[in-house]
């Protein structure tokens, strides 16, 4: 009875959040674009105050070859739209157990990143560089991961249909980043994003990330399968994302440099 | 049957003109749909084994055939590590990107190749080498030592000094190569003139922008060699309406040779795009002969068509042979392994069975079509043809010393037989596209600028794979996990693994990653021993698939670090990459940026999570170049500083060696691709099938000529030409240090063809001029008459019209004039000078055969005694 209470009240907190953040509560459309993108980045990136999920991604290549990652996430966050932590441990393949990353992201400054290799037991810390390298060697980016900040690009509202809002983003600064522009295709209940298409220079979509699928956890809407193609390769990374919970309580003091060394198995499962 | 032949078209001559006509029209038409092939991998067949091989490693490790473009400074003191130049190629590396055709994820140059490196105590740093062009001279310098640090770049990106820069432009398929390169040239152009050179190679280059030279030679230099053989029968026959007709057999039979080729569906290869030249020569030399003839007797009878008759009677059966002959010469090229020279070979046949027929018809109907008016006019101009001229006195003269002086000929001959045979002793086997062009030509000259600044723009790549099939080797490991299990966990077992099985087959997964996201998921909805039986099981699994992943042991990567520095030790190898590079430098980077560091992490684990780091670089994919997603193959990236196949073959042997002296771990096995590599494996069919087809068209040729002279004497005869022709050419080619390249290959046969001629021309019309003096002095002073005479003019003719060819930018062309120029020189000195020289000495058995029977008992040295006699 208890947990499930506990979960009920925690799905009318988020509810009540998303409630008091979206005024007309579908009775009217958002017109300010920026607005729309400021929830789909809290919806996406922010559910609950803490989370825990276990992704594991299939890396397919342009030629049908595949690999594997999976790994757990620990997040808490320390305020909406704002700074998070992350606690990334992997568990597979084998010979990358327990490969851990530490990140605490920044709004409006460079995250500061940690990495753990157990294989040479060495702790190193990542420099600041663009964050649109690959996320181990997925199709997927490192700031797909961790949430590209709104304020990084302008955006445009260029359609509102019965059940989405189409954004065009364009980049404030052409540095560190691949693309020209980028459209969103934005759930108006949810504010998750169903489709997300990156376009270069010459004015070719070359990239793709997709919702194939959004479950209701603890009353949070959560994207639980997702998948980024590479148009021009022909590869793709899926995303399945399970064991997901939210508001566990997470503390934010295992999110330091020991906890690199010694993930806290506690949180983790 | 021949009388009837003969007739025909004296009697159809419209009919002839029109069959002609609607026949080089009709095929004609067919021409504008030309193909242009000039890959030089199709001289494999689509199913050699190396080729399929090359194509296999091209699809597995995602490996394109590159452009080389090149940027050297040498008025800088930083060469190209200046705030301006390094914009000019920061602009053109983002350009090139934008060209279609260009895999652009995968253009190798400064502004899309990652840094890594440290960035404070304890920090890695992973950034764009340049993503921005810089702004002081400082950055520049800093750009450069960041180059300079990463050994997948230096040497490749970065010159060893420092000084220059070379973009690495990947393109989807090959026949793009040239317009690709010119859109990068109009690119750099657009830069106006500043201190920067840029160079642009590369052997895709090479190859597809001799494809479209070479379309333009075909259209300037066979027309060419037309016009002077055109301009050279004019001045023999002095009579331009007669020597049209053996332009118009010329030109039809190239036409229709062509046409039917390109209707036939097949390409035109840098082979078949000889075929106008070769067919020229011979399309000509029959009608000369007919002409040459026709010009003599036609004075004497005054009736053009009763000429006409009886140059075609007496000429019949010699062209006849030397159509068949000559046929048979490039026919024998069908049995090369080689698909192009077998289509050339086979087209040039049909073309000299054409040419013949069209002489057969086309010329008699010609002239006898030409008013008698014109005829006469032809009379009275044609004296001096006819009495030969200067040339008539210089054959005869010839003709005459060669009688006189047999036996120093003789000698001589044998002299330079003995000096060719060493020639052929030295002849060097080597071939190389980029050598198609003549040193001045601008992918000559960056080919030798780049390959001097750079590790080397010829790449060849070594595929070391583990052959086993690692599924079986997990699965295994799951089984003996599983031995003393309960019945009901080994049945649920072999469940998992049948659907294992089944998902790796639709994709998405492999057998391993599948049984180990099964049992995980078994373990983990199980409880008790249950549970600790299935992690026991996943554990074994995955050990077995860490254990699988072959280039991912340290023991592994130490092997190829031997076998690169082994590499590396040869001169003709610039540089070599591996993962192993990858891994030492990420791991240099990881610990401490130090050189020391710069080594192979000593566990499995270790290389995987070092990996696994450069996988979080902007640009994951390039690890795939360099081995297989799951570790099972690698390829050692080869960058050679010369693309000669000699050169090739050298290294090859040298790493082969080593291979066998230090034979690679547990059952790995290397072999070799990549273009240079494939050129070294044509070039060796090219020998071998060319020999082979030599030998083989030489004995056919020979017993042709037995059972045509029905006599084994005048058989041997008349191979006596084409062998000193061959032997003296080749010995030439040897002497002088021409590489026996393609063009030298292909060549052999023609020489066959033509050479044969000479002497069939000149022993047919020996014997039948023999069987009416009955005399063998008087019948050789008539052979320097009308029968020398068209000999020596057809070289001439064919000599000179291909001396044109000299002038082609293309080397191969200039080649193939200067041999055919050769060849036809040698081979009618040799007929005219040698065959009558050997006929006297041994004149006695060539006599009839009841004269000669009696002799036969003392044949041993019969042949000196009526030397004496003779000559004395």
């Amino acid at each position: 009875m208890k947990p499930i209470m506990k979960t009920w009240l925690a799905a009318l907190a988020a509810g009540f959040v998303l409630s008091v953040s979206s005024v007309p509560a579908g009775a009217e459309d958002l017109k300010d674009a920026r607005e729309i993108v400021d929830r789909t980045n809290v919806a996406q990136y922010y559910a609950g105050k803490d989370g825990r999920a276990l992704i594991r991604m299939k890396i397919v290549d342009g030629k049908g070859r595949s690999q594997r990652r999976q790994f757990s996430v620990l997040r808490r966050d320390l305020k909406d739209g704002g700074d998070q932590n992350y606690l990334v441990v992997f568990d597979q393949p084998a010979d990358v157990r327990n490969t851990t990353f530490l990140v605490k992201k920044h709004a409006g400054k460079d995250d500061d990143r940690w990495l753990y290799l157990p294989g040479l037991d060495l702790v190193k810390r990542i420099a600041a560089s663009d964050e649109r390298t690959s996320f181990v060697g997925t199709h997927f980016f490192y700031e797909d991961i961790s949430g590209r900040h709104p304020a990084e690009d302008n955006h445009q509202l260029l359609e509102t249909t019965d059940t989405e809002y189409v954004v065009k983003s364009t980049p404030k600064s052409t540095t560190g980043v691949e693309f020209a522009h980028y459209t969103l295709w934005i759930n108006k209940k949810t504010f998750l994003p169903s489709k997300i298409e990156y376009v270069n220079s010459q004015g070719k979509v070359y990239r793709r990330i997709e919702t194939a699928q959004v479950q209701t956890i603890q009353g949070l809407p959560t994207i639980t399968r997702m998948k980024v193609s590479d148009l021009e390769s022909g590869g793709y990374t899926l995303s399945d994302i399970s064991s997901v919970q939210y508001d566990l309580g997470i503390p934010d003091d295992i999110f330091v440099e020991t906890s690199l060394r010694n993930p806290p198995q506690k949180w983790l499962r | 049957m021949k009388r009837k032949i003969l007739d025909f078209p004296l009697q159809h001559t419209r009919l002839v003109f029109v069959g002609l006509a609607v026949l080089t029209l009709g095929l004609g038409s067919a021409i504008p749909f030309i193909r242009i092939d000039t890959d030089p991998e199709n001289m494999l067949s689509e199913e050699d084994p190396a080729r399929v091989f090359h194509n296999e490693t091209k699809e597995e490790f995602a490996l394109h055939d590159l452009i080389v473009v090149g940027i050297v400074n040498e008025t800088e003191p930083q060469g190209v590590f200046n705030p301006e130049s390094l914009g000019r190629i920061h602009e053109l590396n983002e350009r090139v990107k934008s060209i279609d055709g260009v895999i652009a994820r995968d253009v190798l140059g400064p502004s899309t190749m990652d840094n890594i490196e440290q960035a404070g105590p304890g920090t890695i740093r992973f950034e764009w080498l340049m993503e921005q062009p810089p702004k002081a001279p400082e950055e520049a310098l800093a750009i450069k030592e960041a180059a300079l640090r990463l050994p997948m770049l230096r040497g490749t990106v970065v010159s060893d000094d420092g000084k220059s820069i070379a973009l690495y432009v990947p393109i989807e398929s090959k026949d793009q190569s040239h317009r690709i390169s010119e859109e990068i040239q109009a690119m750099v152009d657009g830069f106006g003139t500043t201190t920067d050179q840029f160079y642009i190679t590369g052997l895709p280059v090479a190859e597809d922008t001799f494809g479209v030279e070479m379309f333009k030679e075909m259209a300037i230099s066979a027309p060419l060699a037309a016009l002077v053989i055109l301009l050279l029968m004019w001045w023999f026959f002095r009579s331009f309406t007669l020597v049209l007709s053996p332009m118009i057999v010329a030109v039809t039979t190239v036409t229709i040779t062509m046409g039917a080729l390109i209707a036939s569906g097949f390409t035109v290869h840098i082979m078949s795009s000889m075929i106008p030249i070769f067919l020229m020569p011979i399309a000509v030399v029959d009608s000369v002969h007919m002409l040459s003839e026709f010009v003599d007797i036609y004075p004497r009878h005054g009736d053009r068509k009763a000429a006409i008759k009886e140059v075609v009677k007496d000429l019949f059966s010699p062209m006849l042979y030397t159509s068949l002959t000559s046929a048979a010469g490039f026919l024998s090229l069908m049995l090369t392994p080689i698909p192009p020279v077998r289509v050339f070979g086979a087209f040039v046949a049909l073309g000299i069975g054409l040419a013949f027929v069209l002489t057969i018809l086309f010329i008699p109907a010609y002239v006898s079509a030409l008013p008698e008016k014109r005829l006469v006019k032809l009379l009275s101009s044609k004296r001096d043809a006819h009495e030969g001229g200067l040339l008539g006195r210089v054959v005869e003269a010839a003709g005459a010393k060669s009688l006189r002086y047999a036996k120093p000929i003789l000698v001589v001959t044998a002299v330079v037989i003995a000096i060719s045979g060493y020639g052929i002793s030295q002849i060097n086997i080597n071939d190389n596209p980029v050598r198609w062009f003549k040193p001045s030509h601008r992918i000559r000259v960056a080919d030798e600028v780049l390959n001097r600044e750079l590790a080397g723009t010829y790449m060849a790549y070594l595929v070391l794979k583990q052959d086993a099939d690692p599924q079986g080797e997990i699965m295994a490991a799951g089984d003996t996990a599983l031995k003393d299990a309960p019945e009901a966990l080994r049945t649920r077992w072999d469940e998992v693994r049948a659907e294992a099985v089944a998902a790796s087959k639709e994709g998405d997964t492999t057998v391993a990653d599948a049984l180990i996201e099964a049992t995980s998921n078994l373990a983990f909805d199980t409880t008790g021993e249950e549970s600790d039986r299935w992690q026991k099981v996943q554990a074994a699994l995955e050990e077995a698939q860490t254990q699988s992943k072959t280039f991912q042991k340290p023991e592994h990567l130490a092997y190829m670090d031997r076998l690169q520095k082994e590499a590396e030790s040869l001169p003709l190898v610039g540089k070599t990459s591996s993962i192993t590079n990858v891994v030492k430098t990420v791991y240099r980077e990881l610990i401490s940026g130090e050189e020391r560091d710069y080594r192979i992490p000593d566990t499995n684990e270790g290389v995987a999570q070092t990996l696994l780091q450069f996988q979080s670089s902007h640009r994951p994919n390039d690890l795939w170049h360099l081995v297989r997603p799951d570790y099972r193959e690698a390829t050692v990236w080869f960058q050679l500083k010369s693309g000669d196949n000699q050169d090739m073959t050298a290294v090859k042997n040298e790493i082969d060696a080593f291979l066998a002296e230090n034979p690679p771990p547990e059952g790995l096995r290397a072999e070799w691709a990549g273009l240079t590599y494939l050129n070294v494996i044509w070039q060796d069919e090219m020998v071998g099938g060319m020999l082979e087809s030599l030998m083989g068209a030489f004995v056919m040729v020979f017993i042709m000529m037995m059972v045509l002279f029905r006599s084994p004497i005048y058989g041997v005869l008349s191979m006596v030409p084409l062998t000193i022709t061959i032997v003296l050419t080749y010995g030439l080619i040897g002497l002088v240090g021409k590489d026996y390249d393609m063009p030298v290959a292909v060549l052999s046969s023609l020489t066959l063809g033509l050479s044969v001629d000479f002497a069939i021309h000149f022993l047919e019309r020996s014997r039948v001029i023999q069987a009416e003096t009955g005399n063998w002095r008087e019948t050789m002073r008539l052979m320097f008459q009308e029968p020398g005479r068209a000999i020596t003019r057809n070289a001439i003719v064919i000599a000179i019209g291909f001396l044109p060819l000299l002038a082609a930018p293309l080397v191969p062309y200039n080649t193939v004039g200067f041999l055919m120029a050769a060849i036809m020189a040698v081979s009618s000195i040799v007929t005219v000078m040698l065959l009558p020289a050997i006929m006297i000495n041994i004149q006695n058995w060539l006599s009839p055969k009841r004269e000669r029977a009696p002799q036969s008992a003392e044949r041993s040295s019969a042949p000196l005694a009526t030397n004496k006699e003779q000559t004395t």
